[in-house]
C-alpha cells in the first residue's frame, strides 16, 4: 500500500504540436465570457485547455479569469471548473490530484489520467499563494500544473500593484505625481527562477508567452506529460493596466520578449533551455530590441523620463550580461551599484 | 457640531474614511485590494505619504493584519482595511491583536457572502464582527455608521477607543456606503494625545523588559488573563451609543444599523404619514450593543421589527435584550439585495396587524 500511496499515477502522453496547422481546432474554452477586448488572459485560457484536451479538470483561484469567465450564471468553460479561494490554487490543485488519485485507487473511479490545471494570476500566485504554490511543488506524488497568467496588476479589482508589477509602472497604487515621479520602485518578482531553483521534486517549470501560441501550448503538454506537481509562468498584456490600445496584445507580447523583458525558457528535470526567440537572442542570432520600444506603447510608463527608459535598459541589460545564469537566475559573482533616477 | 457649508466636501464613503483617518494621524496602514473597499487602499497609497506615513501593501490579508499586529506592537497608529472574505483572512491574527491587547483599526466593507459572494452590499458579518475577534474570547469593538459623515467621524472615534482600551476597533459598513457619495466635513483629531506607548517594542535600554505575546500555558494564567479581558469588555460597555428616531410616541419599533437604517428611517415616515406610530432604534455601537435602548423600546412598544441585509444576526441580540417582553419579528434580505422602503413599511404593518390579533 505503501507504494501505491507514494508512485505517480501514469500522465496523459500529449505529443507536442508540430506547427499551427496541426493545432486541434477543437475549443475548450469557448464564447461567454466578460474579458475586456484585446485580453491575453482569456487566450491563455483558451490555448491552455486547447492543449490540454477534453480530460482535464480546471481550477483558478480569484481574479480576473475567474470573475470574467464565470459568473451571472454563465461560464465559457466546457471541461469542469472549480473556483479556489485567491491564495489557493497550490494546495487546491494539490487536493484535487489527491483525490482522484485516491478515488482510483479505492476502486471508486475508473483508473485513467487526468490533468488537474490550476491556474492563478499575479496577485494570486505571486504574492498570496506563493507559499502554497512553493508547498505543492514538494509533492512529487501528485499531477497536476499550476500556470500562473501575470498581467502585472491586480486587474480584477481596477489595477493595483503586486508583486510582479514592474518597476516604475502606474497603478492605482503607485500614481506619479510632480514632487515624485515613481511611486513603485521594486522590481518584479523572479517567481519561475524562484521555483525552479528551490524546487528539486519539481520536474517542469517554463516560462511562456501567448504571442508564441505554439510554444506555448507545447510547454502545457510536456507540463502535464512529465507529470508530478510542476509550473508555468506566462506575461499577459493587459490593455487595461498597461494602458494600450487592445490590438496591440499580441505586438506587445512578442515585444516583451524580443526585448529580452521576459527571457523564454524550460527547465525539465533540472536541465535549462532557453527556447523560441530568447534562444535565438542568447546565441546572438537576434537582437535584443531597446526596452524602449516596449515601455513606450504603454500609458502605465507614460510619466518615464529618458533615465527612467535608460535605467530600465541597464537593468534588463544586467539580467543578460552579468547574471550567473542570463534571464533566469541573478546571481552575480561581482556587484554593481544600483542606481535608479531619483 | 455645527460646521459651515464651506466646510464640506463631496466624497466617496470609502475615501471618506480614509481621510478621517488620515485627520486622526493614522502613522500606518497595510492593505490588500479587494472591491468594494479597495478606494480606501488607493487613497491611502495617494495620501499618506504626503503626511509621512507609511503606506504598504500587503501580499495577502494575513500579511496586512501580521503588518497591523507588528507596527502596533512598535507603538504606531496604525489601520488596515477590506471587505469581507479578507476579514476572514484576518481572523487568527485579530485574535492575536485582542489576545496582546495592541490598539489599531479595521474597516470592514461588507459585501455578499458566503464564499467570494460577490461585491454587492451586506450586514452579513456582524456575527463575526461582533461575537469574537476570530477564536477564543476576544471582542472587537464594533462601529457601524449610516452616513457618510458618520463613517468619517466613527472612524475617528475608532482610534481613540482603540488606544483607550488597547482594543481593535472595527468600523462596519457595507459595499454602498463604500461607493456611494454624499458631503461629509472632517473633524481633526484625535481627543487622545498619540504617543509612543510605555509597553511598546521601541528597542531595548530604557526600562524594563517588553513582551507582547498571546500564549500564556498554564491553564490558570490563560484564565486570569481572559478574567482580565473580560473586566475590560465590561467597561467597553460605557462607550455604547445608539440613536432613537421619533421613539417618543412609538407603538412599533424597527430596529436597524447602518445602511438599512436608513431605510427603515424612510419607511417609518412613510408609516407616520399613513398614521401609524412607528419610530427607529438605531445602533451606532453594535458591540457594545446597546441593550437598554432596547430593553427600554420593549417596555414601550407592541412589537419590534429588526431589519438587515443578513439572514437574522443583530435581532438575535434584540431578542436578548427583549427578553421576551414585546414580540420581535425579523426581516431580511441576503446575497447583496438591498430592503426598499416599501417592503419595510409592509413589514410594519404585518408586525402591527398580528400584534392586534393576539
Amino acid at each position: 500500500m505503501a507504494d501505491a500511496i507514494e508512485t505517480t499515477l501514469p500522465t496523459q502522453q500529449l505529443e507536442a504540436m508540430k506547427g499551427v496547422k496541426k493545432v486541434p481546432l477543437e475549443e475548450f474554452f469557448t464564447s461567454g465570457h466578460r474579458t475586456c477586448q484585446g485580453c491575453e488572459s482569456a487566450l491563455v485560457m483558451k490555448l491552455m485547455v486547447k492543449a490540454a484536451g477534453p480530460r482535464t479538470i480546471v481550477l483558478g483561484s480569484t481574479g480576473c479569469m475567474y470573475v470574467a469567465n464565470t459568473t451571472y450564471y454563465s461560464t465559457s468553460w466546457v471541461v469542469p471548473w472549480m473556483h479556489t479561494q485567491l491564495g489557493s490554487s497550490g494546495s487546491a490543485g494539490m487536493g484535487t490530484a489527491a483525490a482522484l488519485k485516491v478515488l482510483m485507487r479505492k476502486g471508486k473511479m475508473k483508473e485513467e489520467p487526468i490533468n488537474v490545471i490550476a491556474f492563478c494570476g499575479d496577485g494570486g500566485g505571486a504574492d498570496m499563494g506563493l507559499s502554497a504554490i512553493s508547498a505543492a511543488l514538494t509533492h512529487p506524488q501528485y499531477n497536476f500544473l499550476i500556470l500562473l497568467y501575470d498581467n502585472e496588476s491586480y486587474a480584477n479589482t481596477d489595477i493595483q500593484l503586486s508583486g510582479l508589477t514592474p518597476y516604475g509602472a502606474h497603478t492605482t497604487f503607485s500614481p506619479p505625481g510632480k514632487a515624485k515621479r515613481i511611486m513603485h520602485r521594486r522590481w518584479k518578482k523572479n517567481v519561475a527562477g524562484m521555483l525552479a531553483a528551490g524546487h528539486p521534486e519539481c520536474r517542469y517549470v517554463a516560462t511562456v508567452d501567448a504571442s508564441y501560441a505554439v510554444e506555448m501550448m507545447n510547454r502545457v503538454r510536456k507540463a502535464l506529460t512529465i507529470g508530478g506537481p510542476t509550473f508555468i509562468h506566462s506575461l499577459d498584456p493587459c490593455p487595461k493596466g498597461w494602458d494600450y490600445d487592445p490590438m496591440l496584445s499580441h505586438e506587445l507580447g512578442e515585444l516583451a520578449v524580443d526585448a529580452g523583458v521576459w527571457p523564454l525558457y524550460e527547465v525539465e528535470n533540472g536541465l535549462l533551455k532557453l527556447y523560441g526567440r530568447t534562444k535565438q537572442i542568447a546565441e546572438k542570432r537576434a537582437r535584443r530590441k531597446p526596452v524602449r520600444d516596449f515601455l513606450l506603447k504603454q500609458g502605465r510608463f507614460a510619466h518615464f523620463t529618458d533615465d527612467d527608459i535608460d535605467y530600465f535598459q541597464a537593468k534588463i541589460d544586467e539580467m543578460w550580461t552579468k547574471w550567473l545564469i542570463p534571464g533566469v537566475i541573478p546571481f552575480h559573482t561581482e556587484l554593481d551599484r544600483d542606481q535608479p533616477p531619483a | 457640531m455645527a460646521t459651515a457649508l464651506t466646510d464640506r466636501v463631496l466624497m466617496k464613503g470609502n475615501e471618506a474614511i480614509a481621510e478621517a483617518a488620515i485627520r486622526a494621524g493614522v502613522q500606518a496602514y497595510f492593505g490588500y485590494p479587494i472591491t468594494p473597499q479597495s478606494e480606501i487602499s488607493e487613497y491611502m497609497a495617494a495620501h499618506l505619504p504626503e503626511h509621512g506615513g507609511a503606506f504598504l501593501q500587503a501580499e495577502s490579508e494575513v500579511a496586512a493584519i501580521n503588518m497591523v499586529y507588528g507596527a502596533a506592537g512598535a507603538g504606531a497608529r496604525v489601520m488596515t482595511s477590506t471587505s469581507s472574505p479578507g476579514i476572514s483572512l484576518m481572523q487568527e491574527g485579530l485574535s492575536y491583536i485582542v489576545g496582546s491587547e495592541l490598539p489599531c483599526v479595521i474597516i470592514n466593507v461588507m459585501r455578499g457572502g458566503p464564499g467570494l459572494g460577490n461585491i454587492a452590499p451586506s450586514q452579513a458579518d456582524y456575527f463575526q464582527a461582533t461575537k469574537s475577534a476570530g477564536h477564543g474570547d476576544g471582542r472587537n469593538l464594533v462601529l457601524a455608521p449610516s452616513t457618510i459623515q458618520e463613517a468619517a467621524d466613527l472612524t475617528l472615534l475608532a482610534f481613540d477607543l482603540a488606544d483607550r482600551y488597547r482594543n481593535p476597533a472595527m468600523v462596519l459598513t457595507d459595499g454602498i456606503t463604500g461607493q456611494m457619495m454624499e458631503p461629509v466635513a472632517f473633524r481633526e483629531g484625535p481627543s487622545l494625545p498619540r504617543e509612543v506607548p510605555a509597553w511598546a517594542t521601541t528597542g531595548a535600554g530604557d526600562g524594563p523588559v517588553r513582551l507582547i505575546n498571546s500564549i500564556y500555558l498554564e491553564p490558570e494564567a490563560l484564565e486570569a488573563h481572559n478574567q482580565r479581558l473580560q473586566e475590560k469588555y465590561r467597561r467597553m460597555q460605557v462607550e455604547v451609543r445608539s440613536e432613537a428616531y421619533l421613539m417618543d410616541d412609538a407603538v412599533v419599533a424597527v430596529a436597524a444599523y447602518g445602511l438599512t437604517a436608513r431605510i427603515a428611517r424612510t419607511a417609518v415616515d412613510r408609516a407616520r404619514a399613513k398614521g401609524i406610530r412607528a419610530g427607529l432604534l438605531r445602533p451606532i455601537t453594535v458591540y457594545p450593543f446597546p441593550t437598554q435602548a432596547c430593553a427600554d423600546a420593549a417596555g414601550q412598544v407592541a412589537g419590534i421589527l429588526t431589519v438587515e441585509m443578513s439572514a437574522g444576526q443583530m435581532v438575535e441580540d434584540v431578542r436578548l435584550a427583549v427578553e421576551g417582553r414585546t414580540p420581535v419579528r425579523f426581516y431580511g434580505r441576503l446575497g447583496g439585495v438591498v430592503p426598499t422602503p416599501p417592503e419595510v413599511l409592509a413589514q410594519i404593518e404585518r408586525l402591527l396587524s398580528e400584534v392586534k390579533a393576539r
